[in-house]
C-alpha cells in the first residue's frame, strides 16, 4: 500500500465499518415484506445522511444507508457506489467492459448490484442478510481490496491494449 | 383527471399518515439554536481568523466548532464550512494530535468531535470548497475576508489543487477516528442536524 493512499483507505475502512452497523428491519408499507430500504425509499426517516469520501475529484466512495433512527436503531441496508478513475478514452472503455463483466455475474459476488447508481461505475448493496451470513470485517476488506485492485487491473489492461499483435 | 391512468398514481403519497410522508422536522431536537444567516457566519469567520493569526490554533478550532450553524440556511453553512476548512488547513501536521486532544477534552468535547467529523465529511463531499464557485459568494458577503481566501487558494493551486485539501481532511479524519472512535462516524450518519 503506497504512503499517499494509506489515509484514504483508512478513512474508507472506518467509514465502512461504521456504515455496516445494520440489522433486520421489516417493511413499514407492506406486511411480511422485507426490502432494502435504501432501494425502496419507502420513508425519509429510514434514510440516513449519505457520506462521500474522495481523494480527488474522480475517486469517490459514496454510501447512502438506511436505518430506523429511534431508541432501537434498526438499520437494514447500505449502498456503496464507486467511481473508478478514467483518465482517457481507452480507460473509459476498459472500465465499462470490466464493470459489465462483473455485473453480469453479480450472483456470485453476493453484494454486487446489477446496475450502478446513476453517476457511478459500480455499486454494492449490502443488506442485513449479508452482514449476518458473512463476516463484517471481511466485507469491508473485500470492498477496500476491490478499490485497490480495480485501479491496478485497469492500468494493466491498458498496457496489454498497447502491445502490438 | 380522466386523462391520467389512475393505476399509476402512488396513493401512499396522498395519505398524510403514510410512511412516505414522515414529518422529518419531528426528528430535530427542540434545543436547536436559532437559524443564523451567512453574514453571521462571516462575522464568526473574522473572529476565528483573528484567533488563528494570533497563533491560538486550538482556540480557533474550538470556537469554530462551537458556533456551527446547525439550524442555519445553506449560505451560512457554506461560509462556515469554508472557515472550518481554513482552520484545518492552517494547523500544521505535527500539531494535529495535540490540538485535537485539547478540543475533544472538557465540557462538550464529544459534541465538538462529532461536529468536526461532520465538517470533514462535508468537506470531502463538496468538491473543493473555498475555491471556484464559492469565492464569489464570499466576496459579496464579507469583503474583508477575501484576502485570506485568495491566499489559501493560491497555495493550494501551487500544491496540486483540490487533492491537497482532501489529503488534509483525510489526515484529520484519521486522527479524529483514533480519538473519538467509529461511533462519531455513526453519529454523522444518523444526526439530522446537518452542518
Amino acid at each position: 500500500m503506497s504512503q499517499s493512499l494509506r489515509p484514504y483507505l483508512q478513512c474508507c475502512r472506518s467509514s465502512l465499518t461504521a456504515a455496516l452497523a445494520i440489522s433486520n428491519f421489516a417493511s413499514q408499507t407492506s406486511e411480511r415484506h422485507n426490502v432494502p430500504e435504501i432501494e425502496a425509499k419507502s420513508s425519509p426517516e429510514l434514510i440516513l445522511n449519505p457520506i462521500t469520501i474522495s481523494r480527488n475529484e474522480h475517486e469517490k466512495l459514496y454510501s447512502g444507508l438506511t436505518c430506523y433512527p429511534d431508541i432501537e436503531p434498526s438499520v437494514n441496508s447500505v449502498r456503496i457506489s464507486l467511481s473508478i478513475k478514467q483518465a482517457d478514452e481507452i480507460e473509459k472503455v476498459l472500465v465499462h467492459k470490466f464493470t459489465r463483466f462483473l455485473q453480469q455475474r453479480a450472483e456470485s459476488f453476493f453484494i454486487l448490484r446489477r446496475k450502478p447508481v446513476k453517476g457511478y461505475d459500480i455499486s454494492f448493496l449490502v443488506t442485513n442478510y449479508h452482514t449476518e451470513h458473512l463476516l463484517k470485517h471481511q466485507l469491508v476488506e473485500f470492498i477496500i481490496t476491490f478499490m485497490e485492485e480495480v485501479d491496478k487491473e485497469v492500468s494493466e489492461m491498458k498496457l496489454f491494449v498497447r502491445i502490438p499483435c | 383527471m380522466s386523462q391520467i391512468n389512475y393505476r399509476t398514481i402512488n396513493i401512499d403519497q396522498l395519505d398524510p399518515e403514510a410512511s412516505v410522508n414522515f414529518p422529518m422536522e419531528t426528528l430535530l431536537p427542540a434545543t436547536l439554536p436559532q437559524p443564523g444567516t451567512s453574514s453571521d457566519a462571516a462575522n464568526v469567520a473574522t473572529q476565528v481568523r483573528q484567533l488563528l493569526r494570533g497563533g491560538d490554533a486550538e482556540g480557533a478550532l474550538r470556537a469554530v466548532l462551537d458556533t456551527a450553524p446547525l439550524g442555519g440556511d445553506e449560505g451560512a453553512k457554506q461560509v462556515h464550512l469554508a472557515t472550518v476548512t481554513e482552520v484545518l488547513q492552517g494547523i500544521r501536521q505535527g500539531e494535529m494530535t495535540r490540538v485535537l486532544e485539547g478540543v475533544c477534552a472538557g465540557e462538550g468535547g464529544a459534541e465538538r468531535a462529532d461536529c468536526l467529523m461532520k465538517y470533514i465529511y462535508k468537506g470531502m463531499s463538496s468538491p473543493a470548497p473555498g475555491s471556484g464557485a464559492q469565492s464569489p459568494r464570499n466576496k459579496s458577503v464579507s469583503p474583508q475576508s477575501t484576502g485570506g481566501f485568495s491566499q489559501i487558494q493560491g497555495r493550494n493551486l501551487g500544491e496540486g489543487g483540490g487533492g491537497q485539501q482532501m489529503s488534509v481532511l483525510l489526515n484529520w479524519h484519521e486522527k479524529l477516528v483514533e480519538i473519538a472512535g467509529t461511533g462519531s462516524i455513526v453519529r454523522v450518519m444518523t444526526d439530522r442536524r446537518t452542518v
